[in-house]
């Protein structure tokens, strides 16, 4: 089997999205054959295309912006959608892996109707998605092993997907938030905003300035 | 103040909108703006304005002085086309990065005490009945987000019907 990890995040490294991916990759059969792709920017290469045509599954993950699908990467579909209309035949299935800020995996839900509905107008297989709360949290946490703490419901969610996707097939969407407190998560992302902000020259004042 | 952002030509925008109302501001693609990178420059650099400095980079502040914003979009599998979802991401100034539960939910707090009025127009010849129940999710839940109030949510086959729709409104004269 051919899979294709498509990062959707504009950040260029150290981005959850990548993270996510990473501790996705082990948990596939190592015989499947894996192909790599960060979609930065708004345009494909038509080397690219050709190749993801070629695959039998597709694995995105990617940011929540505003409810929705990050800019750059609703032209990438569009492209993709462009270019997999004129090929005949296909049998791609695809997964998104969303993750968000916010506390609650099940705010990615819409993000994922939106993949769901590019898979109809590109005429591939839907697969099954992940929806991520407490995103940004997730890379400052690599040092915890897989399956403990704040990380458990994640790495079962991510066992679950990792099996889908080895046999390509459809099952349904999956949430997940943090093995964390909201409250907790609430005051140590503002913390770290603050922490932030500090690194800038920034009073925590400034964070709340208008324009 | 009211905003329309909408991804149509210029020469579709002309014919259109031939004159506008006071106290409008239109804000079109003029194909430089670049996309959000995730970078939060907007909360911890330069608190309430976009540190990608393109003619896109204050459009928090823009939001501020707003009482209605009008979309017109056409749409992506349920979405937003690519140029709307950029203002969209690029608005992220516009609220603080301080969390505050609304809706049940985890959401950013406000940055301004402004309220608006959200109408969404989604244009497009063939929008699935699937397509139109996620834009109508997406509309309602980038008002939570935004803590606005959403007046309207219309799809139209034809760009053209959108004339009349703001003509009534008193948008256009």
């Amino acid at each position: 089997m051919k899979i294709a990890f498509i990062n959707g995040s504009p950040k260029v490294k150290n981005s959850t999205s990548e993270y996510i991916l990473k501790t996705l990759k082990p948990l596939l059969p190592k015989e499947y054959e894996l192909i790599e792709y960060h979609f930065r920017t708004s345009h494909l290469s038509n080397h690219d295309m050709e190749q993801m045509a070629e695959c039998n599954v597709l694995v995105f993950a990617f940011p929540l912006y505003v409810d929705g699908i990050p800019s750059h990467l609703i032209h990438c579909l569009y492209e993709l959608e462009m270019f997999f209309n004129t090929k005949s035949e296909k049998k791609i299935v695809v997964y998104s892996l969303v993750n968000c800020g916010f506390y609650e995996g099940h705010q990615n839900v819409i993000a994922l109707e939106i993949m769901k509905n590019w898979c109809v107008k590109a005429k591939l297989n839907w697969g099954q998605g992940l929806g991520i709360g407490g995103g940004g949290m997730l890379p400052m946490l690599a040092g915890v092993p897989e399956g403990q703490g704040p990380k458990k419901n994640l790495s079962m969610a991510l066992k679950t997907i990792a099996g889908s996707i080895s046999a390509a097939a459809t099952a349904d969407n999956i949430f997940v938030s943090p093995n964390f407190p909201r409250f907790a998560y609430k005051l140590g992302a503002e913390m770290g905003w603050r922490q932030q902000g500090k690194a800038n020259g920034l009073k925590p004042k400034d964070l709340f300035m208008q324009r | 103040m009211k905003l329309l952002i909408h991804d149509l030509d210029e020469e579709k925008c002309k014919e259109l909108f031939p004159s506008t109302i006071d106290n409008m501001t239109i804000l079109s693609d003029n194909g430089s703006m670049h996309h959000c990178i995730g970078c939060f420059g907007c909360w911890i650099k330069t608190p309430g304005a976009c540190v990608i400095r393109d003619s896109y980079g204050d459009l928090g502040e823009c939001l501020s002085k707003c009482d209605e914003v009008m979309i017109i979009s056409k749409c992506f599998y349920g979405g937003y086309s690519p140029f709307i979802k950029n203002v969209v991401d690029r608005c992220n100034p516009y609220m603080h990065p301080y969390f505050e539960i609304r809706n049940r939910e985890m959401h950013h707090r406000r940055r301004y005490n402004n309220h608006f009025d959200l109408k969404v127009w989604f244009y497009g010849e063939n929008i699935t009945e699937q397509e139109k129940q996620t834009a109508e999710k997406l509309i309602q839940a980038n008002a939570i987000n935004k803590d606005c109030s959403v007046s309207k949510v219309t799809f139209l086959q034809d760009i053209a019907e959108i004339k009349g729709y703001l003509m009534d409104g008193g948008v256009f004269k």
